[in-house]
Formats: C-alpha cells, structure tokens, sequence
C-alpha cells in the first residue's frame, strides 16, 4: 500500500489548519454560506437534507486494517455509529457536527487520509479497478498510476475551479470493473508492440445526460500522462460551459464539438503547454511502483475448503475469486444484506472487520465501486474459518454479482437533490430475492438504483435500472434495460411509463419472467438476452396486458 | 482598495480610463481599458509610448482572447464569482503559451483561500479590500511551499 512521504503529510496538515480557519471564519460570520460551500467543498463537505455529511477519500479504494479501525472510531464518536461506501470507493459519514469537522480531519490525518476531492468542481478522488493487482488478467497494476494522478491532480492551482466535478479511472485489464466509461477521463493501460502506455477516453458521465466515453487516443505513452492530462482539463476548464450547471459537464463540450474538434484543441494544447517538469521518469515511476507490490504470500496447492455447509458453500461460489497466487483467494464481502441500506456498515463491524483482516488478509481490505468490500489475499486454508467470523458480523450474505447486490444511492433519506426515496427499493428487493437458489437461476444480474436523474445510483449503466421520480407528489419509479457499466458499457433504455412503488416488485417480476422465458441455454444471462431480443419483448408482457 | 503583491501593499499605477477620455483618445500612463475598448483601438494603437492596461472579465476569458498581449503591461482578470476558475487557465496560457511578461492582476470577487493558486498560476497581485489584507497575508504564510505539481 502506499506510504505518505513527509511532503504528504506536510500538505494534509497544513491543509486541515486551513480548514480550521475555514471553519471558524464561517461559525464567526466573516464567509457567508456562499463563500463557505466552495471551500467545505473542497474537504468534503456537503450539507444534505437533515445535515452536513463528511465524505472522505478512500484513493482508489484501498484500505488498511488501522484506517478501518480509525475511520470506525470516527463514526463511533462524531457520527451515529456507521458509515457508508460509495460508489466511487469511498465513505461518507451522515451526520457530523460543523464544529467537529476539523477534529475529524485532524484523527484522519493520523491514519494518512483526508476528505479532500471528494467534492466540489475539482478532479475527484482517483477510481480504480477493486482486483488491481491481484488479478491475473492484467497487463499493468493501474493503482500506482492512480497514485501517480492523485499526486497531480492534488490541489492543482488550476483545476480546482472547474466548471463541474472531475472524475478519472484507470483500470489495468480488458474488463473494466470500475465503470470506466461513464467518467469524465477513462484511462485504460494497454500494451503496443511491447509496450505499455494507456487507452485514452473522454466525455463519459451519467446523470441527466447519459454519454459513454468516446476514446480520443489509441496509444498514450507513460511519461506524457500528466502533460495529456493537463491539455484536456485546460481545453475544458477554458470552453466548458459555465452558464448551465447541467450543461457544464466535458461530456457535453465533447458532445456539442465533437470528438475530434475537441481532439483537436486537445493536441494543440498537448504541443503548447507540454512542460518537461511534468514528464515521469523511470525512476519516479519505480518508487510509486514499489509501494503496490503484494505481501509475502507464499504460493501452494491448498483449494479452498470443502464443507457440507449448504450456506457456506453457496458463499464459497459467490463470493469467492481465485488470486493470482495459487494457494490463496480473493474474498468478497457483500453490503448488501436484506435488512440494511446497500453499502452501510456500522462502527462494531469496521472495528471486527479491521481485526479479522489483520488475521486473514495482511491488513488489507478495498471497497469496490459496487458498494461492497474486499479482503485481497486470503489464505485458502483459512476460509472456512473466515466465513464463521464473517458470519457471526452479518457480513456473510452470498449474493455478490446476484439481482439482491444492488447499487443504490442514498436517496430522500438523505439526499438534498432527490427526488424519491431508493433504499427502501432495494431493500424489497432484496427482501424478494432472498433465495440463493431463486438469485442463482437470474444468474448474472445488476439493477442499480437512483432516487433522482443526478444518477449517483448509476441507474442509467444497470441492466435494470430504477431511477426515481416525483410525480405531483408520489413516488414512481421508471425502469431502464440493457444497460452496463462494463468494457460492453452501454446506456439502458426506458422501456415505458413509470411504476408506482407498490406495483415496481411485480414489474420487475414480469421483466424477469421475460427473460427467462427468451434464455436460450441456462448460462445465457440477462444482458445477452436483452441484446438479443431487444426491448419490445419486454414492453410487450410489461404493458401490453394491463 | 490596495493593491497587495505577495505579501507588500504597493501604489496602484493604473486607473481606469473614463469615457470622455477614451473618446478624446487621451491615453495616460496607466490607463485601463476595457477588452471592448482595447479592440477598437488597437490598431491605432501601434507604437504608442504608453503604459497602458487591460481589464477582462472572468467571462471573457476564452483561449481566443489570449494572443499578441505583449505590449500591454498589465492584465487585469476581474472575477465576476470566485467560483468561475477561468482566470486561472487564462493566465497560465498568457504565460507558457505567450511568453507574456506583465504584470497580472486578479480583481473582483475573489478570496484569500485563492491567493497561492492565484500566484502559482501567473498573478502577480491583488486588488483588495484593505481590511482584508491581514488575512490575505496570514494565507500567503499558511503556504508551506510544497506542492505536487512543478
């Protein structure tokens, strides 16, 4: 993992005296709220429905055993005794106190993290593949590159007035776990006669306007990634728009130029502005390289263990991956039990889970952007063992992949912007699809779930996604198919007039008797099914009878 | 209203030109302009021995207004929202891509907390509220000099 140097921790420091004075210029009168929001923005700091929410910077989704442990301490004593993972890996905390704000940042800079761009119109927090480094499908690990970006793109005096929030992912393999096209920048690496440099796409996003990224170059080479970077969020920071908040995304400068106008001012740039500064050697390169390599796991021929345990087996098969050292497994834990919002987790469990990855995972755990976590290196030997204590957390649910494991956004639980409550959806879902055996015939199935068309639910990349709306006052959801936040990323497509929340179960029934019904062999899954048929089936048996 | 360059206060030596003065063509040394005001005169304007200024907007700060700025000796960026971080794109491109040489200044609404990113950008001062200064200042000492980026 990485280590802070002294220069990181300098800069988090002077950055949380900052905000101290921030924060007291702000309970004195001297900013006015106006003034404030920008700057707690830049901290994190978001005042939602019922109070502000403190969201703090997981880079890339990885996590130590005493980070956990401090960020379960934060939620125990300044927060209501839990968290929640975001889509984009990291976690927020729901009701902080202003005053406290400072002292969080103080006990995060502790543990070497911070909550800063996790908000505001800056480049954002760094996203990246869950199983980099882990997985045997990969050209390059992406997370020193992250690493890299997240040092740039730190308080960048430029970027961090933009017209609208950032979002860049780099991803190391052929599958895209980290939804890479749906981000402002999509960095893929890949290897070109011998040599790896990256995949270049811009313009993706989600919320009102659904756009997947368009790829603006082939072949980038390593040492010109900062210097590519910078004459892609100069060309936007200069020509965004700025007169339309939902407007002022790249995806829409991309759109309304067109990729290779855009591509055009880009390279202009890239030739103008390229400072050799900015270039990375091989030497920086190896440094941040030699802080991701694995802990000493030994190799060996141990399988994972066999028990008569129906209930742990059916964990076994869901939320189990094989690791790229043989003797060992990737294990999945799902937040997405049926009782409890997707991606919520409370104080106890942080604290048990910081101990159990201390015994069974070198100190590790991830967060993936499908609102769960992960131990990366877990000895085969010892998963039976791991399952027990995982169990008795409630942290064993095997649904990882399944139709229960839903994303979904926090919701009018929460949310200042929504417009209709998402969690209590999910949690009939899950409630419904409860059966392993029922979930395991739906086979690989995503419905992702937003409580408004700000999409942070990522409705728009589901297979079946659920977006929530206000209609004179009621709460109706529509339903969008065909989406996928993978390599094969596509925007689903609405099938027809929303549902209200009492008839949004038996709707997804009968799409799901659809599909069924149109499955050709029992491994074809929802997706292809969907791709291959098109939607009028589905309009056909959800409308066509009522 | 003081002009604050890094952490000392100096004379302003421009002041906007008015409107009869601009029709009469008077230009004294240190006059502001306007950007309409300068793309009506600027050809006339040619080999004129005159320090002159130049005000834009944050508005118009777009990449077509950035070239042949080499005879003016100070740009002016007022803000019209510290929000709208344009000015700070404009001003590194007057530098790296132009070679540009003069002073800039940031004016408007515009706040301490900006001050390092200001500087790092290309600015070379402030126009400020002198009550403000104090904590102008106390941001500038905040900084500790260490950044990622060159």
């Amino acid at each position: 993992m990485y280590k802070y140097s002294e220069k990181d921790k300098s800069i988090i420091e002077s950055r949380t005296k900052q905000f101290k004075n921030q924060v007291q210029r702000r309970l004195n009168g001297q900013l006015s709220e106006e003034e404030f929001k920008p700057l707690r923005l830049m901290n994190g700091l978001y005042l939602q429905l019922h109070a502000y929410m403190l969201r703090v910077a997981i880079p890339y989704g990885e996590l130590s055993s005493s980070q956990l442990r401090k960020l379960a301490f934060i939620a125990e004593k300044f927060d209501r005794g839990y968290g929640h993972f975001t889509t984009r890996q990291n976690i927020q905390f729901n009701w902080p106190k202003l005053p406290d704000v400072p002292d969080i940042l103080h006990e995060l800079s502790k543990v070497e993290m911070h909550a800063i761009q996790t908000s505001g119109n800056c480049i954002r927090n760094i996203s990246s593949d869950h199983l980099a480094g882990i997985t045997i499908d990969e050209i390059e690990d992406p997370r020193p590159w992250c690493e890299i970006i997240r040092q740039w793109s730190t308080f960048h005096p430029e970027f961090s007035f933009l017209p609208r929030k950032f979002k860049i992912a780099v991803i190391g393999s052929k599958k895209d776990r980290a939804a890479m096209l749906v981000h402002d920048i999509g960095l893929r690496l890949i290897k070109k006669d011998k040599e790896i440099g990256f995949e270049v796409f811009v313009g993706g996003g989600q919320g009102r306007t659904p756009i997947i990224a368009k790829k603006i170059k082939n072949f980038l080479q390593k040492k010109d990634l900062l210097n590519y970077l910078e004459a892609i969020l100069n060309t936007y920071n200069q020509e965004g728009r700025r007169d339309n908040i939902y407007k002022a995304r790249i995806k829409i400068l991309v759109k309304e130029l067109g990729i290779e106008k855009f591509k055009l001012l880009v390279d202009e740039n890239f030739k103008k502005l390229s400072d050799k500064n900015l270039e990375i050697d091989k030497v920086s390169i190896d440094k941040i390289f030699s802080f991701f390599t694995l802990p000493e796991l030994k190799p060996n021929s141990h399988k994972v263990q066999i028990h008569k345990n129906k209930e742990y087996n059916e964990w076994v098969t869901q939320n189990t991956l094989s690791h790229k050292v043989s003797g060992y497994s990737i294990v999945h834990i799902s937040l997405k039990s049926a009782n409890h919002p997707p991606g919520d987790i409370s104080s106890q469990q942080m604290m048990a889970l910081s101990k159990i990855s201390e015994d069974f995972s070198f100190s590790e755990i991830r967060v993936t952007h499908e609102q769960n976590l992960i131990l990366p290196h877990v000895e085969n030997k010892n998963i039976y063992k791991l399952w027990i204590e995982l169990k008795k957390l409630s942290l064993a649910t095997p649904n990882i992949g399944l139709i229960s494991d839903t994303i979904c956004c926090p919701g009018m639980d929460y949310c200042a912007l929504a417009t209709a409550r998402s969690i209590p959806i999910s949690q009939k879902i899950s409630n419904h699809f409860k059966s392993f055996s029922d979930q395991k015939i739906l086979g690989d199935l995503k419905i992702k779930i937003s409580g408004c068309i700000n999409a942070c639910g990522h409705h728009h990349v589901g297979n079946i996604g659920i977006l929530g709306l206000d209609r004179n006052g009621q709460e109706f959801y529509q339903i969008t198919l065909g989406g996928s936040a993978k390599e094969d990323a596509s925007i689903g497509e609405i099938v027809g007039p929303s549902f209200p929340e009492s008839k949004l179960i038996d709707a997804i029934n009968t799409i799901l008797n659809t599909y069924k019904k149109n499955k050709k062999k029992k491994t074809e899954d929802f997706l292809s099914v969907f791709r291959r048929v098109g939607i009028k089936e589905f309009k056909k048996d959800l409308y066509d009878n009522t | 209203m003081i002009i604050l360059n890094k952490r000392h206060e100096k004379e302003n030596e421009y002041k906007k030109i008015n409107d009869r003065d601009f029709l009469d063509r008077k230009f004294f040394d240190g006059a502001i302009l306007n950007l309409a005001q300068w793309v009506e005169i600027k050809k006339e304007f040619k080999n004129k021995k005159v320090k002159i200024g130049i005000e834009f907007s944050s508005n118009e700060c777009s990449s077509s207004n950035e070239s042949s700025m080499s005879e003016i000796s100070l740009i002016q960026i007022k803000f019209e929202t510290f929000k709208d971080g344009r000015p700070f794109t404009f001003a590194r491109n007057l530098r790296k891509k132009y070679g540009y040489k003069g002073e800039i200044r940031a004016t408007g609404h515009i706040l301490p907390d900006q001050y390092i990113f200001l500087i790092r950008c290309g600015f070379d001062s402030v126009e400020i509220a002198e009550s403000d200064k104090d904590i102008w200042i106390e941001f500038l000492n905040m900084d500790n000099g260490l950044y990622y980026q060159p």
